[in-house]
């Protein structure tokens, strides 16, 4: 009988790595390998049907070229000399916090609902809630476009109640009803983190509160919200980050109204034959989004908030 | 080393690590050096226009080779273009008259050679050696389809001072706002310029400041008075059915369709005049199929049958001159002008831009729609 082979012991940060080296190397492939050649495109110049390969800031340039006639728009004056990014930006940004608002605004009562009155049956309720999922993307927003179209469920419902005379035309093709398709398409996205960080909450701490005298309305400002603001802050920028570049919605339901920052890219890309502009645009906004919700979460005070409620 | 002896000796584990080694390298160089199997047979790839990839316009090539060529559906020229030059392999291309020139510039068309192709013989003699079948001199493009581009409108919802006097004015007329529908085209443009005075000679060719100013006059009035820039003939005709849309930019069978459905709608002859259009298959050279299947397949829309299809389906006309004797006399008598080189001469006959004012014009018109408030 031989003795045992001494193991060799590896150092614990590289078992670690090496158990997240599968995850690592298609994170590494297909995110960071497409991201870094986003970002040297957009240092390259477009020229007819070919790409010149010299380097150039022209393109980070163009999105940011002053000019001294600002084009107002939606009574606001963008100075730039190419104003359709910034314009398109802000307007993505703006339309994307509001659908954010929304989300969370329905998503925080359901979760409540769900972490503090249901009882039995908790797993159903939540499979209740991924129902929507159980249908693509694509079919959803179709959908949203049934429900709002002039000949659509609302039009049609209004119209035989006799309340309309002719359909509202409001409905469809406009930035509200891309706001409207976003927010329900995040929102189960949202209830769950949410009910996640509710459902950690110490009971004992709601009882101490009661006992010193707070009232409901008191406990929950005081001790359940912020308790539960990790949760809602991910929730938050769960919806916020992928929508701000979403395409697919402005381009079914938005009508030429409703476009977004990701129809310009898709433009940018395609029609208007200008990749690497298309590249420095979207590194741009991953920067400008990377920028706000930094900004957002030391805004909040996110750090020590995770402390407390660990 | 026998082969036997080989694995004799791997499986008693006699075999250095060294000699494993070479014969594992030498069978790989036996792979890499095996004459390449002939890949699996490629399916064709076609990009085509949303409807026209129903078997029934290419059956001959169904019943040859048992299914349908793969398809990818394309809304205008430009966004094929862009799609084959961002990496996608298609084999098949279905350009028009005035944009085949715009995938020859980019290296993308391949000569057709007509003789592969059993129903060239009966195409009109005039169209074989078109403008834009013909480019420097090659065939790039065999001609199938040929129609309009026009004014659809609803008759029972549009005011009699249009009918009286129709025009493309309606698009930037502010009594129909979110009522008409423009194709999403930067064509819009140059419409409008049309309905300031500027013949279409001139305004498809516009470019720098004035084309800038014809955007802003016109463009912008254009884009905020449609309900939506259609992308869809199928969503076209549902708008235009339910009355949601009054008045569109139209080819011929959403008149055709909706006429079927017994919808009061007519197909405006505007004073600006209106245009027509032919187009056909090019061969691209990105494909990976096989090109006798994409030759099968040009064939299959040349056919008479295809032309038959297309004549009382949609109310267009054909290259082939045997289509209109297959075709329900009918359907021939209510399409008018029956020969291609006539039906050109009565409207405006699109026109290739240079390919640097059809980028100016893409840009321009990217930017008009971004900024629709």
């Amino acid at each position: 009988m031989t003795s045992p082979k001494p193991r060799r012991q590896w150092p614990d940060w590289l078992a670690g790595y090496a158990l997240l080296s599968p995850a690592l190397l298609v994170m590494a492939a297909t995110l960071a390998a497409p991201v870094i050649a986003l970002f040297v495109l957009s240092f390259w110049s477009q020229t007819g049907f070919d790409i010149d390969r010299s380097f150039t800031l022209a393109n980070y340039w163009k999105l940011i070229e002053p000019s001294s006639e600002p084009m107002v728009w939606m009574g606001i004056p963008f100075p730039f000399a190419y104003p359709v990014a910034a314009i398109l930006m802000l307007k993505s940004l703006v339309m994307s916090l509001v659908a954010t608002v929304v989300v969370i605004a329905m998503a925080y009562p359901m979760a409540y609902f769900l972490a503090f009155r249901v009882t039995r049956h908790k797993a159903l309720w939540i499979i209740l809630l991924t129902i929507p999922f159980w249908t693509s993307y694509l079919l959803r927003v179709f959908a949203w476009k049934i429900v709002l179209g002039y000949n659509g469920a609302i039009n049609t419902g209004l119209k035989s109640l006799g309340i309309i005379e002719a359909p509202l035309e409001f409905l469809l093709y406009n930035p509200i009803a891309v706001m409207i398709t976003l927010a329900h398409a995040w929102i189960a996205f949202t209830v769950l983190p949410i009910y996640v960080s509710l459902e950690k909450i110490d009971r004992s701490l709601l009882e101490a509160a009661t006992d010193l005298g707070d009232s409901r309305w008191q406990r929950f400002w005081r001790v359940t919200l912020p308790l539960s603001a990790p949760g809602t802050i991910a929730a938050a920028l769960l919806v916020f980050i992928p929508t701000v570049g979403d395409y697919v919605t402005p381009t079914l339901v938005g009508g030429p109204g409703g476009t977004m920052i990701g129809t310009l890219m898709q433009e940018l890309f395609l029609r208007q034959d200008n990749a690497p502009l298309g590249a420095a645009l979207a590194i741009v906004m991953m920067a400008i989004i990377a920028g706000i919700v930094a900004l957002f979460l030391w805004a909040v005070g996110y750090s020590k908030m995770r402390e407390r409620s660990r | 080393m026998k082969r036997i002896q080989f694995i004799d000796r791997m499986a008693q584990g006699k075999m250095s690590r060294r000699q494993m080694l070479s014969q594992a390298g030498a069978f790989g160089v036996g792979l890499l050096s095996l004459p390449k199997l002939s890949a699996a047979a490629e399916v064709l790839t076609c990009m085509e226009w949303g409807g026209y990839d129903v078997a029934e316009y290419f059956q001959s090539y169904v019943d040859k080779h048992g299914a349908a060529p793969n398809f990818s559906i394309f809304s205008g020229e430009e966004d094929a273009l862009a799609k084959v030059r961002a990496g996608f392999a298609a084999d098949v291309m279905h350009p028009c008259n005035y944009s085949v020139g715009r995938f020859v510039s980019a290296k993308l068309a391949v000569e057709i050679d007509t003789s592969k192709l059993s129903n060239w013989k009966d195409i009109f003699p005039a169209l074989q050696t078109a403008d834009g079948v013909l480019v420097d001199g090659k065939v790039m493009m065999a001609p199938a389809d040929w129609g309009n581009s026009s004014i659809a409108y609803r008759t029972d919802l549009v005011d009699d001072d249009f009918k009286k006097n129709e025009s493309w004015g309606i698009f930037f007329d502010d009594k129909y706002a979110g009522k008409v529908s423009m194709l999403d085209n930067e064509l819009l443009i140059l419409i409008g310029a049309m309905v300031g005075g500027m013949p279409y000679d001139e305004a498809y060719k516009l470019t720098g400041a004035a084309l800038t100013e014809a955007a802003k006059t016109w463009g912008e009035k254009g884009v905020k008075n449609s309900r939506f820039l259609w992308t869809d003939a199928s969503e076209l005709q549902q708008a235009m059915a339910s009355g949601e849309v009054v008045a569109a930019y139209a080819w011929n069978d959403v008149v055709k369709n909706l006429t079927r459905e017994g919808i009061p709608v007519t197909y405006a002859k505007p004073k600006e005049g209106y245009f027509t259009w032919f187009c056909g298959l090019t061969l691209l050279n990105t494909g990976k199929a096989d090109p006798a299947l994409a030759y099968d397949f040009i064939d299959a829309w040349l056919s008479p049958e295809t032309g038959k299809t297309l004549i009382e389906g949609s109310g267009y006309g054909h290259a082939n001159i045997k289509s209109f004797e297959a075709a329900n006399p009918d359907d021939v008598k209510a399409m008018g002008i029956l020969d291609p080189v006539e039906h050109m001469k009565s409207a405006i006959l699109f026109k290739t831009p240079t390919d640097a004012v059809q980028n100016e014009q893409n840009k321009v018109w990217g930017e008009l729609k971004a900024l629709k408030q």
